[in-house]
């Protein structure tokens, strides 16, 4: 082994280490959910007939296949199966590449802690290897779960594995896209941004491939999972495809990484105001500041995403040409049932992603006081109910505004009405009730609210797994998610609102009598 | 008790502790720690890494509850009334974190604001000046000293009637430790109060009026500089002309050495004119005493107390 990458494996036992809940966790949702969708597709369609006619559905949407791409073989029942994993999801797979790269070169960069493993007996390159390597790891590890959850499922082997090789190939892309970001600039958020807009921009070229240009698509990764047809009349040579893109990428990047000093990045740092604003004056003030341009980005991606998905929701009725789809849509309640159902879930599930805002603002807050910035804000003239105000205020409020966007924004793709507005914000009672238990979980200890993650993809998990796998009805209820009203396909119900909503106030009651009574730090 | 009159608060010591105990878990971090810092003087607080100093502070500013035993800040609990006391002081850290996307300057104006000081009111240009900082970097691109500055004239900036100072020049270079000193004085002249906990025993020699040393959370000695030493031995060393006394005898007088006709050796205050005459016996040719050093009597706490 080269003297610049001396030290990579210890790097690499390290990294597991402390990542030992993070990744296991990435990547068994992950599994879970393509063991689920395989389940799930071969159990809901009675023959081959409906199958076909559903796939065809969603490939005379030009919305569905915006938002997961078209289905190629529609006689295919893996395609259809994994038709949300194939593309939607990569992003997913994706996005764990760039965090765990993220997370091990320009965080470790800005905390000054490369600093301190730089300055042992490590090569130059060891850091950025043992990243690379426990990306790799993970991108092997979610590919083969994929695989196993398809043919746990049912689906044939063949395809499962170039189905995983796919996952294992956009998880390699993921990693060396957010270690090219990590060398733009000195600010670990900055990079996580730039990741996340190349991660967008991909996505979105390839909506636009697969809607209009067939081969802009292959200017994509996430175009490149379709046009592999893992599972009739496979190209398995686009395989290839992922790993040449990401060696290329983190060659690039690598080379930007040897050129510039620890700790800098390519962007330079802009000088900041010498005056602080009279508006930036207490701790509520402060929250909502550092928040605001990560507030802003989620509105305008909220905002899109709604359009988008809104703009589905009259594509699934004038699918009504054929006898088949007719057939299946009668079966789930006719046509206006099925677009209500639409609406309904397209809400549910924007509003787990909308959680993420909240829960990313506890830990955020968590990361402040583990620092000792809570500990400088509280000694001047702060009270305790301010700072948890200013947590609590940055994380409810904002999710609720996220809702009311979305809301908006899909009634506008909809061009229908205003039940996306009330189907949106009918999830509030939910998304408080778990933003409540998160800043519970911040009050009883700060190293504790991480686990606010946990909780949410633990009732993500139950209520998307839970019935296809038969779960108990108990479990499945613990899902705040699970009890709002499946408005508008069915009636609007004020109880469960109502219920959460007095439970949230319960839990904020909690927070603020414990944060009250505890040491901070 | 509303009517307090103001000049009541003046005569209350700012800071009384006692019988401190404060645990982590099974860890004892103050075990009946003792503290009083008067009016208007500079208090060096001393103890070695993980002695409690921190702790200490911390719980002054009621960022910790206490398990047992009293401290009040203004005659006040700092627990309850927080807020009113961190209105009439000012805290720099140990370890200076700062907002990475916040520039120095508005960091400090935000910590001026939170304590309901006007930035313009202020020194703050002065000090910035002073301190040679530049304001409009982001928090995460300065270094520790740097960090450290931005905290100390966010705290120097504005008259207060207490400073509590955690380890407040570790970072500092020495012309930078020159103007902080400065500073200090500064606002000593104008009455304010400072508790500085160090571990730097010449910083704290030159800059307190009293000095409270704490080992394992527990007070070993307090009181001014004048007082310790005269507690201790002086280490005193003298050259004769006659015989050699032999001083070992002579009560209160330790580790004598003698090189031909020089003696050297360390004594108790009381032992000090038996000593004295015995040397002015021999015919005493030169003679220096020297008082001991803070060190000294930091290590001699330490060696004594269990």
């Amino acid at each position: 082994m080269s003297v610049q990458l001396k030290g990579t494996l210890l790097l690499v036992r390290f990294a597991l280490r402390r990542d030992r809940v993070l990744l296991p966790a990435w990547v068994g949702v992950l599994g879970a959910m393509v063991a689920a969708s395989a389940v799930g597709t071969t159990g809901l369609y009675a023959d081959a007939r409906e199958r076909v006619a559903a796939a065809e559905a969603i490939n005379a949407s030009p919305a569905i296949v915006a938002l997961y791409g078209p289905i190629l073989d529609t006689a295919s029942v893996g395609e259809l199966a994994m038709a949300k994993m194939t593309v939607l999801y990569a992003v997913f797979v994706a996005f764990m590449g760039v965090v765990i790269v993220r997370r091990h070169t320009r965080v470790e960069e800005e905390s000054g802690r490369a600093e301190l493993v730089g300055a042992t007996a490590v090569g130059a390159d060891a850091p950025v290897a043992a990243a690379l390597a426990e990306a790799a790891l993970a991108a092997v590890a979610v590919g083969v779960l994929a695989a196993v959850g398809n043919v746990a499922g049912g689906l044939p082997v063949a395809g499962a594995v170039l189905f995983g090789a796919s996952w294992t190939g956009i998880a390699l892309v993921g990693a060396a896209v957010g270690l090219l970001a990590a060398q733009v600039s000195s600010s670990a958020r900055t990079v996580g941004f730039v990741a996340s807009g190349v991660i967008g921009g991909l996505y979105l070229v390839r909506a636009v491939g697969d809607t209009t240009a067939w081969w802009l698509g292959w200017a994509s990764p996430f175009g490149w999972g379709t046009r592999l047809s893992a599972w009739s009349e496979p190209r398995p040579w686009v395989l290839v495809l992922h790993p040449l893109l990401a060696a290329a990428l983190t060659f690039v990047a690598v080379a930007l990484r040897r050129r510039r000093d620890l700790g800098s990045g390519l962007l330079p740092d802009r000088p900041g105001p010498a005056h602080g604003s009279p508006r930036l004056r207490d701790a509520v003030a402060l929250a909502w500041h550092n928040q605001s341009t990560a507030l802003l980005g989620w509105t305008v991606g909220i905002a899109g995403m709604g359009v988008l998905m809104g703009s589905i929701v009259p594509d699934i009725g004038s699918m009504l040409d054929s006898a088949d789809a007719r057939a299946v849509i009668e079966a789930m309640g006719g046509l206006g049932g099925l677009q209500d159902a639409l609406v309904f879930a397209l809400a549910s599930i924007i509003a787990v992603v909308i959680t993420c805002f909240g829960i990313a603002a506890i830990t955020r807050a968590a990361g402040d006081e583990y620092a000792g910035r809570t500990e400088t804000v509280l000694a001047t003239a702060t009270t305790r109910d301010r700072v948890l105000l200013a947590v609590g205020g940055l994380a409810i409020v904002g999710s609720t505004w996220l809702l009311l966007v979305s809301g908006a924004a899909t009634a506008v793709g909809r061009g229908d009405g205003l039940d996306p507005v009330w189907a949106s914000l009918a999830q509030a009672p939910a998304v408080w009730l778990v933003l409540g238990l998160g800043l519970v979980l911040l009050t009883i200890r700060s190293r504790w609210a991480v686990a606010g993650w946990a909780l949410l993809a633990a009732f993500v998990t139950v209520g998307q797994v839970g019935e296809t796998l038969r779960l108990p009805d108990w479990l499945i209820g613990l899902s705040p998610y699970h009890h709002v009203p499946k408005y508008p396909s069915e009636a609007f119900v004020w109880t469960p609102g109502l219920v959460m909503t007095g439970l949230a106030g319960a839990a904020l009651l909690v927070a603020w009598l414990r944060f009250r009574s505890r040491d901070i730090g | 008790m509303t009517g307090a009159a103001p000049s009541l608060e003046v005569v209350a010591n700012p800071i009384e502790i006692s019988g401190l105990v404060k645990t982590f878990g099974r860890s004892r971090a103050l075990d009946g720690l003792d503290l009083t810092v008067a009016p208007g003087e500079v208090h060096g607080f001393l103890g070695p890494n993980g002695a409690g100093k921190s702790t200490t502070l911390r719980v002054l500013l009621g960022l910790l509850r206490v398990d047992s035993g009293s401290a009040t800040v203004f005659g006040l609990d700092p627990w309850r009334d927080a807020t009113e006391i961190h209105g009439r002081l000012a805290y720099v850290p140990g370890d200076v974190s700062l907002w990475p996307n916040l520039s120095g300057g508005e960091t400090i104006d935000l910590l001026l604001r939170m304590r309901g000081v006007r930035p313009a009111d202020t020194r703050r240009e002065e000090l910035l000046e002073r301190f040679g900082l530049d304001p409009t970097k982001k928090g995460r691109a300065y270094s520790k000293g740097n960090r450290q500055k931005v905290a100390l004239v966010a705290a120097f900036a504005a008259p207060v009637e207490l400073l509590v100072l955690d380890e407040p020049t570790s970072g500092l270079d020495p012309l930078m430790e020159q103007v902080f000193n400065e500073c200090l004085a500064e606002h000593r002249g104008t009455g304010t109060t400072v508790l500085l906990s160090s571990h730097i025993l010449s910083e704290v020699e030159r800059l307190a009026d009293r000095v409270t040393i704490i080992r394992e959370g527990r007070t070993v000695e307090t009181g001014s500089l004048t007082d310790l030493r005269h507690l201790r031995r002086n280490r005193v060393r003298a050259e004769v002309s006659g015989v050699v006394p032999d001083l070992a005898a002579v009560p209160g007088v330790h580790e004598v050495v003698t090189e031909g006709r020089v003696i050297s050796c360390s004594v108790d205050p009381v032992g000090l004119p038996a000593l004295l005459s015995a040397l002015d016996g021999a015919g005493v040719l030169s003679l220096t005493s020297t008082p001991p050093t803070l060190e000294e009597l930091f290590l001699d706490a330490y060696r004594s107390t269990p």
